[in-house]
C-alpha cells in the first residue's frame, strides 16, 4: 500500500524583495509519511515545516520535487477531497454558528445532501463541540475554536488530516482533550500529520517524528526509537532502605554497570495540573 | 459542473451573509439613500432644469458614486479578509478550485450591489413618482405639458447600472488576486473606475480613421481592456426621455458588459492560480 | 495548449468585449449629448472632472452656473462665457442656461468690451455698432444650438427674436422668430401682434395683415374674450392698408 504523503526532493525558494534574493526554506527534503499512524513533524520557528504542508495542499507550489498523496499526484481535487486540514490559528467567520461552519465546509467538501446532517453531527460529537455549535464562533475559546476547526477538518471523513500547531495557544487540559481526538482519528485507521514544535506533546500522540532544521530533515523514525537511550536503563524502586541501595549498588558494580545517579521520579507539572483540574471551562 | 456551481454558491452566499452584515454597506446604503431623499428639499436650486430631471439626476449620481465606492472597496475588502484571517487557506485546502472561489466571493459581492441597486432605485422610482403626480396636478391648472418619466425605462437604468457595477467588481477581483495589500487593490481599483469613465475619448478616436498604425494599435488594445463605462450613463434618455435610444443599443451595452465581466474573471482566477496563499 | 487555453479564453472574451463595446458605443452616442462637448474641455480642470464621471451633472452644472454668476460681477468675459458654455454642455436640454448665456453673450459682453477698450468716449460709434452686432450674433447662435437641444423652444425663439430686433435691428430675422413663437403650440399671447408689427415694421404689409388675419381668426377668435386688442391693431392695419369695407374683418358682436 502506498504511503499517506510521498514527499521525494522537494525544495521551495522563495523571491525576496526587488533583487529577488532566494530564501531556500525546504531543501532537498524526502520523506515517506506511512498510512495509520500519527505522523509528527517538529522543528523550530522558520524551519520549513509549514511551508512542507501548504506544498503538500496544493497552496505554495514546489520549486523542485514531486510529492504523492494516498497513491495520487498532490495538489488535485481528488487529493483535496480526501484530506483535511485545519490550518495554524483558525479564524472562521464569526457570524456562523459552528454548525453553519462545520456544514459550510462538508457542503465545499463534497459531502453529499442526504449525508451532510449525519456527517456533520459526528464531527461535532468527535471534537466534543456539539452543546456549543449553535453559538456564533465570535463567542468561542480559543481551545474552542481549535476544536471547531479540528471538526470541520474531519466532517467529510478524510482517509488523511493534516493539523497545523493544533495545540497551540490551547490549556493543558484542551491540548489532552485534542490528543484523544487525534488517537480516536488513528484509531479508526486515518493517517495523523502534526506539525508542531510543543515536543511534549508531540512525544505523548505521535508514533513517528520527522526533525526538521533550516528547510532540510535531520532526523525521522519511530519515536520510542529516537528518543531511547538503550545504554541506560531506569528502574523504579518503592521503599528502598539506605541498607538496600547499597546492596543493590555493590550488586551491579560486581556484573560491571556503573550507577550513576539516584534520584527521586518526578511527576511532570502537566501530569499534576491534569490531576488537579479535572474539567475545563469550555463545554 | 453541478458540484462546482453548489461550491461557487456556497461561496457566494458566506461571501454575501459577510457583505451585509458590514457597517460600511448599510452607511452608504443610507448616504444615498437620504441624497435621493433630499433631492426633493435641494430642487430651490434647480436652474429650471426641470424638476424631474433634478431628482433623477441625484439618484443617478448616488448610485453611480457610492455604488463605485462599495464595489471597489468592499470586493478588495471581502477578499483580503480571506487571505489575511487566513480563512483561505482552510477553503482552500478542500476540493475547491481557486476559479471557483473567486467566482463565489463575485457572485457574493455582485449580490450584494444589487440589494443596493434596487434598494436605491426603488426609493428614487418612488420620489419621481410622487413628484410627477404633484406636477402633473400642477401642469393641468396651468394648461402646461408636465414632465413625466418612464418606470420601465428606470427599471433598463437599474439593470445597467448594475452590470456597469458588476464590471467594476470584475476588475477589482482581478486586481486583488495580483495586489498584496488591501490598499494596493482599493487604489488601483479606483484608478481604474476613473480610466472606464474617460475610456469614451478612446471609443470617440476609434471612430476617426488615422494613419498611425501605433495610434490605431494603441486604441485598439486600449478599448478592448478598458471597458467604456460612459456608455451605461444612458439613464436621462431611459428614464425622462430626454433623447431617444436607438433599438437594440440597450442589449448591445449588456452584452459588452457581460463580456467585461468574463473577460476580467478568467484573468482574475489565471492571477489567481499562481498565487502563494 | 492546456496552459495556454484559458488565456486565449481571456483573449476572446476581452477582444469580444471590445467589438460590442464599439457598437454599443456608436448606438447610444447620441443619446448622451452633454459628453465630449467642446464647452466643456476650458473648465474640465475647474471640478467639472468629478460630476462628469459620477453623474450629478445637474448639481454641477447648477454650481458652474453659480460660479459664472461670481465672473459677472466681475465682467470677466472670457471667464463667464467660457462657465456659461460649460453649464449648457452640462445640461444641454436646459432652456434655463441656453437662454441666459445668450442674453449675457448677446447684450452684455458687447458693453463690456467697449469699457474694456476704453468706453463709448474713445471707442468709434461704427466699432461699437460691429461690437453690439458681433455679439448678437453670437447670441443667436446660443439661442440656436438651445433650440436645437432644449425641449421647451417657445421662450428661446422669443428671446432670439428680441435680440434679432433690438441689438441686430433685422427685422426680417426678428420677424421670423416671432413667427415660430407664435406658431408653438405654447405660444404666449402677444407673440402675435409683436411678429406682425415687426413684419409690418420689415415693409411687408399687407404679409403681415394677411398673416395676423388668419392667426387671429383660428386661433384667437374662438378663445376667451376673442382677444379685442389684437382685433384693433388688425383694423388699424386696415384703415392704413385702405381695404375695402367688403376685405376687412367681418365685426363680430362683442367689438365695439
Amino acid at each position: 500500500m502506498s504511503s499517506a504523503i510521498s514527499v521525494r526532493h522537494l525544495t521551495k525558494d522563495f523571491r525576496i524583495g526587488i533583487r529577488g534574493l532566494k530564501l531556500r526554506a525546504v531543501d532537498d527534503l524526502s520523506l515517506e509519511i506511512p498510512r495509520g499512524q500519527v505522523y509528527g513533524l517538529l522543528g523550530p520557528n522558520g524551519c520549513g515545516k509549514s511551508t512542507t504542508l501548504k506544498i503538500v495542499l496544493g497552496l505554495v507550489s514546489a520549486t523542485a520535487g514531486d510529492i504523492t498523496i494516498l497513491g495520487q499526484p498532490f495538489a488535485t481535487s481528488a487529493a483535496r477531497r480526501r484530506t483535511g486540514f485545519l490550518p495554524e490559528a483558525p479564524y472562521f467567520h464569526k457570524f456562523l454558528t459552528g454548525r453553519e461552519l462545520v456544514r459550510y465546509c462538508a457542503q465545499l467538501s463534497g459531502v453529499t445532501a442526504d449525508s451532510v446532517g449525519a456527517a456533520v453531527e459526528e464531527a461535532l460529537g468527535l471534537a466534543a463541540m456539539t452543546e456549543a455549535a449553535d453559538r456564533p464562533i465570535g463567542t468561542y475559546s480559543k481551545g474552542m475554536l481549535q476544536r471547531i476547526g479540528f471538526a470541520q477538518a474531519v466532517v467529510h471523513d478524510p482517509e488523511l488530516v493534516i493539523l497545523d500547531e493544533p495545540t497551540a495557544g490551547v490549556d493543558p487540559v484542551g491540548s489532552a482533550a485534542i490528543g484523544r481526538m487525534i488517537h480516536a482519528m488513528r484509531d479508526k485507521g486515518k493517517t495523523i500529520v502534526l506539525c508542531s514544535h510543543l515536543l511534549g506533546q508531540v512525544e505523548q500522540v505521535c508514533d513517528r517524528v520527522a526533525i526538521m532544521d533550516r528547510g532540510k530533515l535531520v532526523l525521522e523514525g519511530a519515536v520510542e526509537d529516537v528518543l531511547a537511550r538503550r545504554d541506560r536503563h531506569v528502574m523504579t524502586i518503592e521503599s528502598m532502605t539506605p541498607a538496600a541501595r547499597a546492596a543493590a549498588e555493590a550488586a551491579l558494580e560486581a556484573h560491571g554497570a556503573k550507577v550513576t545517579s539516584v534520584t527521586h521520579p518526578r511527576r511532570s507539572l502537566e501530569d499534576l495540573f491534569r490531576e488537579l483540574v479535572t474539567g475545563s471551562r469550555d463545554a | 459542473m453541478k458540484a462546482s456551481l453548489q461550491r461557487i454558491l456556497w461561496i457566494s452566499k458566506v461571501t454575501f451573509l459577510e457583505a451585509v452584515r458590514q457597517r460600511f454597506f448599510a452607511f452608504l446604503l443610507v448616504l444615498s439613500a437620504a441624497m435621493v431623499l433630499s433631492s426633493v428639499s435641494f430642487r430651490v436650486f434647480d436652474f429650471g432644469h426641470g424638476e424631474l430631471k433634478f431628482i433623477a439626476d441625484f439618484g443617478f449620481g448616488g448610485m453611480f458614486f457610492f455604488g463605485s465606492v462599495l464595489a471597489v472597496v468592499m470586493t478588495a475588502q471581502l477578499f483580503f479578509s480571506e487571505m489575511d484571517n487566513k480563512t483561505a487557506l482552510t477553503l482552500l485546502a478542500k476540493p475547491l478550485s481557486r476559479a471557483e472561489f473567486l467566482l463565489g466571493k463575485f457572485c457574493g459581492a455582485w449580490a450584494v450591489l444589487a440589494v443596493f441597486v434596487v434598494v436605491l432605485a426603488s426609493l428614487l422610482g418612488l420620489v419621481l413618482w410622487a413628484r410627477e403626480a404633484e406636477l402633473i396636478a400642477l401642469a393641468e391648472q396651468s394648461g402646461k405639458i408636465p414632465a413625466t418619466f418612464s418606470a420601465g425605462g428606470l427599471a433598463e437604468f437599474v439593470l445597467l447600472q448594475w452590470l456597469r457595477l458588476g464590471v467594476i467588481t470584475g476588475i477589482v477581483l482581478a486586481i486583488s488576486a495580483l495586489a498584496r495589500t488591501f490598499l494596493f487593490a482599493v487604489v488601483v481599483g479606483s484608478l481604474a473606475v476613473v480610466a472606464g469613465q474617460l475610456q469614451w475619448i478612446a471609443q470617440d478616436a476609434v471612430l476617426k480613421p488615422s494613419d498611425s498604425v501605433l495610434y490605431e494599435g494603441f486604441l485598439w488594445v486600449s478599448c478592448r481592456l478598458i471597458p467604456n463605462l460612459q456608455q451605461f450613463n444612458i439613464g436621462d434618455a431611459l428614464v425622462l426621455g430626454s433623447a431617444a435610444v436607438a433599438p437594440g443599443a440597450v442589449v448591445e451595452v449588456v452584452l459588452s458588459g457581460l463580456f467585461y465581466v468574463v473577460a476580467y474573471l478568467i484573468l482574475g482566477s489565471l492571477i489567481f492560480r499562481r498565487r502563494e496563499i | 495548449m492546456r496552459r495556454i487555453a484559458p488565456w486565449l479564453f481571456a483573449f476572446v472574451a476581452f477582444a469580444g468585449a471590445g467589438i460590442f463595446a464599439e457598437t454599443s458605443w456608436r448606438s447610444v452616442r447620441p443619446s448622451i449629448p452633454e459628453i465630449g462637448r467642446k464647452d466643456l474641455e476650458p473648465t474640465l480642470g475647474q471640478g467639472v472632472l468629478l460630476g462628469v464621471l459620477g453623474g450629478l451633472r445637474t448639481v454641477v452644472a447648477d454650481l458652474t452656473w453659480i460660479r459664472s454668476y461670481v465672473l459677472w460681477e466681475r465682467k470677466d468675459r472670457g471667464g463667464c462665457e467660457a462657465l456659461m458654455r460649460a453649464a449648457c454642455a452640462l445640461d444641454p436640454y436646459s432652456r434655463y442656461f441656453w437662454e441666459h448665456t445668450g442674453y449675457v453673450v448677446g447684450y452684455d459682453l458687447a458693453h463690456w468690451e467697449i469699457r474694456r477698450r476704453g468706453g463709448y468716449g474713445k471707442v468709434p460709434a461704427e466699432i461699437q455698432e460691429r461690437l453690439f452686432k458681433s455679439y448678437a450674433t453670437r447670441g443667436i447662435d446660443i439661442f440656436e444650438e438651445g433650440l436645437a437641444r432644449s425641449k421647451v423652444t417657445t421662450p428661446l425663439l422669443l428671446s432670439a427674436a428680441q435680440l434679432a430686433e433690438i441689438k441686430l435691428k433685422d427685422h426680417k430675422l426678428a420677424a421670423r422668430y416671432y413667427q415660430k413663437a407664435a406658431e408653438a403650440p405654447d405660444a404666449p399671447w402677444y407673440a402675435a401682434r409683436i411678429c406682425a408689427q415687426v413684419m409690418w415694421d420689415d415693409g411687408r404689409q399687407l404679409e403681415a395683415y394677411r398673416w395676423f388675419r388668419q392667426y387671429w381668426t383660428t386661433r384667437m377668435l374662438p378663445k376667451q374674450d376673442g382677444f379685442p386688442d389684437d382685433l384693433r391693431q388688425l383694423r388699424m392695419m386696415e384703415t392704413n392698408l385702405r381695404l375695402r369695407s367688403q376685405d376687412r374683418i367681418p365685426r363680430p358682436a362683442w367689438e365695439q
